[in-house]
């Protein structure tokens, strides 16, 4: 029996001891010994990859971070509205492109800039790129078939410092830049180049396959970031130095930027109240210790992502698809998510309202939270509400076309298990639509997006009703936020099988009008036609660093990290 | 119980008392008094009677919404009007949760921890009783089964289909009769040997016939005992579920969800949500371990006084 009453105790003793460990808050001493050092550390998983080029598989936001920190982007971007096509002037390594010939050639020039060991970075290293992923496309990881670079008829080195690109059909410049431009970056044709490109290429990948030389190997000395690799464990912690030939406007102000990685986010939350790291993040189960992190110097800072969150609707379930194809009724489950007090409430402040397709601050969404307007436009559409009970169709003619009589409003919803925040807010978007008699089901699976793809009507993995998969936000755009990946009819991520030809038009016409309108025609259409249904965007994460620590915020919300940018209060 | 039964389980042999109602109504209150005895075994009973009633009468005394969430109302600390015991993070009231995730709880406990029990037994005393081949496929996969870790194959089940109290209670009930088989294959390999037992066999006695009035009959007492930990088992098995996030939906509720959402509230005070709902946990595991040491007892001979 013992051992029984051990384990008895085991679910709740853990759990009531950690209250009492972790429940004294305020009178710990402050940790503000930060002020003068030279290095800062920071609670980042362990990049995997070096070479510029994403292959398959290794896609992560930290190789992103790690590898911009040592090799330069052609363009960075940033999002405050302040440049045109939202390029980083200062960060980029190239001047706008000079549009000619109706929106088909873009020519660019590169500013002056050095790598590492003194070489000027020049046009032969864009064609050296150029070479590398169009002989090797089906191996990088940002390919898609007819996108960057079969979108292209000509690319055109003119001399060092400049080149151009012509697309086979006339593109809006904006999404061009923001989503095909984003993707290049100059690699040291001087350093790595063996002369034919699938060698090259070969060689590259196997020497990034290989992490534990990535300090050593001479192949990546030669960079053009203001870091460089000091040291790199293998699933361990990561140096990077101040890179003293650094030829960019913003030179790094640390000496070193110390990656640690953790096991989990509890590990590393531990090590964030025990004050031994300079910047770290706060798991959103953890978000009401932000005051106890603040007493002990810590700005708690939210990290907006350039993202959307929504709930899939599947318009292909041959039994609730007929259902979602209704505009009114999509409408009524909208009016029945109550994004701002769920934004409020129950994400702490640390998620805003999703209005439609193109991230926005969450003000003025089509469709207000209004449970009594929601069961009005039902009764209105032929829908004898049940309030508390189930709701059916009443008459069918009214109900739209697909759906029978006696048809009732329940759905599955399949949720991410593991988030609290998002099993609370489906427990009260369930209860709003209760009250109308709209039965949501809530089913949590660890990998809500592998259960429910897209598909044929009659598949039998069709049979899925509504889909979640936005704890951390369903969908993080490049630069420029077009929907041809998600809302286009046979779109990759349009798992949801949405279609709708107005949609599609507007959605052609972001991508490819020089009409600066385009994007927000796309937006103000998808938000009032509903092809998901908006729910609240949480932030990417919630930031915890040192309040000595200078230029952190803003954070980038393309989810990039700038390091350079960062100081010590003196 | 049958007087065979009862009679058999005291001295393992046919004796001319078996249908005598006094022998019978004197093992009940021997019975009784070695459980009364056991002082922990009284308490256990009494917290569980308490815990019942609280779960299941309560509502009847302290009604509250526990349907639909109340965003304006979250996080009322205990002693708020209409809420005795607070709010949750969604506006439930506590003490009207904890009545309803009691219900769960108790409800899955015992019914998977019977349908173990049963199953097991079953199994266990036609795998014992019939022996050979039988025995060693049947024991087979008992010990497959029970070479996966019951935690994952739960896990495994409640990601696939939908937790409800119905199907937690089938998910929980098919992994947790293999311990059950186990014990009463091993009583059935010892019974079958009986001279009554051959003696039925003897006489044109049917294996099915051994197995349902002499084997079951007679492992009544370690099935018995081994049912109330299968019920606190079942109960534990609840709470680990619904603490990966993989229990019942809302608005069901179990103490085990409960405690794992008081959990992530823990760090900001709110420890109306973490403390009732483990206090619960450990008091009703306790209560049907308490139980169990009881019965234990009372099944035990050399305890009961001659």
């Amino acid at each position: 029996m013992g051992t029984r009453i051990r384990i008895a105790c085991g679910v709740a003793v853990v759990g009531l001891s950690l209250t009492a460990c972790g429940g004294t808050t305020g009178n710990s001493s402050q940790q503000g010994g930060s002020q003068g050092k030279d290095t800062a550390t920071v609670a980042f998983r362990t990049p995997n990859w070096i070479l510029p080029i994403s292959a398959p598989g290794f896609t992560q936001g930290e190789n992103d971070i790690f590898s911009t920190a040592l090799y330069r982007k052609l363009y960075s971007y940033k999002l405050d509205g302040s440049s045109p096509d939202n390029i980083d002037p200062r960060r980029s390594l190239a001047e706008a492109p000079a549009v000619s010939d109706g929106g088909r050639t873009l020519t660019i020039t590169l500013k002056d800039n050095t790598w590492s060991d003194g070489k000027p970075i020049t046009t032969k290293d864009i064609q050296f790129w150029w070479d590398l992923v169009t002989t090797n496309k089906d191996k990088w990881a940002s390919y898609r078939p007819g996108g960057f670079p079969d979108n292209i008829e000509e690319f055109k080195v003119k001399d060092d410092k400049t080149f151009s690109f012509t697309t086979k059909k006339a593109y809006n410049t904006a999404w061009f830049i923001g989503n095909q431009l984003n993707r290049i970056v100059p690699l040291p044709q001087h350093a790595w180049d063996k002369g034919d490109p699938k060698t090259t290429f070969a060689a590259l990948t196997t020497a990034a396959k290989d992490p534990k030389s990535y300090a050593t190997d001479p192949l990546w000395k030669v960079g053009s970031g203001p870091w460089k690799l000091e040291k790199y464990v293998p699933n361990g912690e990561v140096v990077l130095a101040k890179q003293d030939t650094y030829s960019g406007p913003d030179k790094p102000s640390l000496n070193k930027v110390v990656l640690r990685p953790f096991t989990g986010d509890d590990s590393e939350f531990n090590v964030l109240r025990a004050g031994q790291i300079d910047y770290g993040y706060i798991p959103p189960a953890n978000l009401s210790q932000k005051s106890y992190l603040e007493s002990k110097g810590y700005t708690i800072s939210p990290w907006y992502g350039w993202s959307i969150t929504y709930l899939q609707l599947n318009y292909n379930n041959p039994k609730t698809g007929p259902l979602f194809k209704q505009p009114y009724l999509r409408q009524a489950l909208q009016m029945l998510i109550d994004q701002p007090t769920i934004s409020k409430v129950i994400w702490g402040g640390m998620a805003s309202p999703t209005c439609g397709p193109v991230p926005s601050k969450g003000e003025g969404c089509a469709y207000s939270f209004d449970p009594e307007k929601a069961r009005q436009l039902l009764e209105a559409n032929g829908w004898k509400v049940t309030p508390d009970g189930q709701t059916t169709c009443e008459d069918a003619a009214k109900c739209g076309e697909g759906v029978e009589k006696g048809a009732p409003l329940a759905f599955t919803v399949t949720s991410q298990s593991g988030f609290t925040a998002t099993s609370k807010m489906f427990a009260e978007i369930k209860s709003q639509m209760a009250k109308v008699g709209v039965q949501l089901t809530i089913k949590e699976v660890p990998d809500s997006v592998a259960v429910t793809p897209a598909c044929k009507p009659d598949e039998s993995k069709c049979s899925w009703d509504m889909s979640f998969f936005g704890s951390q936000g369903s969908w993080y755009y490049p630069a420029f936020a077009s929907g041809e990946r998600l809302f286009q009819t046979g779109a990759p991520v349009n798992l949801g099988s949405y279609s709708n030809p107005e949609a599609d038009k507007l959605i052609d016409r972001a991508q490819f009008s020089s009409d600066a309108s385009a994007l927000q025609e796309y937006n103000a259409f998808l938000a009032k036609d509903l092809p998901v249904l908006w729910m609240p965007n949480p932030v990417y994460q919630i930031s915890a660093y040192k309040s000595g620590l200078q230029g952190v915020d803003p954070q980038d919300p393309m989810n990039l990290m700038y390091f350079q940018d960062w100081s010590w209060k003196s | 119980m049958n007087d065979e039964t009862r009679d058999e389980t005291h001295d393992g042999a046919h004796d001319e008392a078996h249908d005598d109602g006094t022998r019978v109504r004197g093992l009940w209150r021997q019975g009784l008094e070695v459980f009364v005895d056991n002082r922990l075994a009284l308490v256990g009973v009494g917290i569980f009677v308490l815990l019942a009633a609280f779960s299941f009468l309560g509502p009847l005394f302290h009604d509250s919404d526990q349907v639909h969430t109340d965003l304006a109302s979250v996080y009322l600390s205990p002693g708020t009007a209409g809420h005795p015991l607070g709010t949750d993070g969604v506006g439930y009231d506590q003490l009207g949760r904890l009545m309803l995730g009691g219900q769960t709880s108790i409800v899955v406990g015992l019914a998977a921890g019977l349908l173990a029990t049963v199953v097991g037994t079953v199994w266990g005393a036609i795998a014992g009783f019939a022996g050979g081949w039988v025995d060693a496929v049947m024991m087979r996969v008992v010990d497959a089964m029970m070479s996966i870790p019951a935690l994952f194959l739960f896990m495994l089940m409640a990601a696939i289909v939908t937790p409800t109290v119905p199907m937690l209670i089938v998910i929980i009930g098919a992994f947790a009769w293999l311990g059950p088989a186990r014990l009463v294959r091993g009583e059935a390999l010892t019974l079958r040997t009986r001279e009554y037992v051959l003696a039925m066999r003897g006489m044109g006695g049917t294996g099915g016939r051994a197995v349902r009035r002499h084997i079951i009959p007679n492992a009544i007492g370690t099935v018995i005992v081994n049912a109330t930990f299968q019920i606190a088992d079942a109960i534990l098995y609840v709470a680990y579920l619904s603490f990966l996030g993989l229990g019942v939906p809302p608005p069901a509720a179990n103490w085990g969800g409960m405690l794992s959402d008081g959990l992530s509230d823990t760090f900001s005070g709110h420890w109306w949500l973490l403390y009732p709902p483990g206090i619960a946990i450990i008091l009703i595991v306790l209560a049907f371990n308490f139980i169990g040491d009881g019965l234990r007892d009372v099944f035990e001979v050399r305890l009961r006084r001659r």
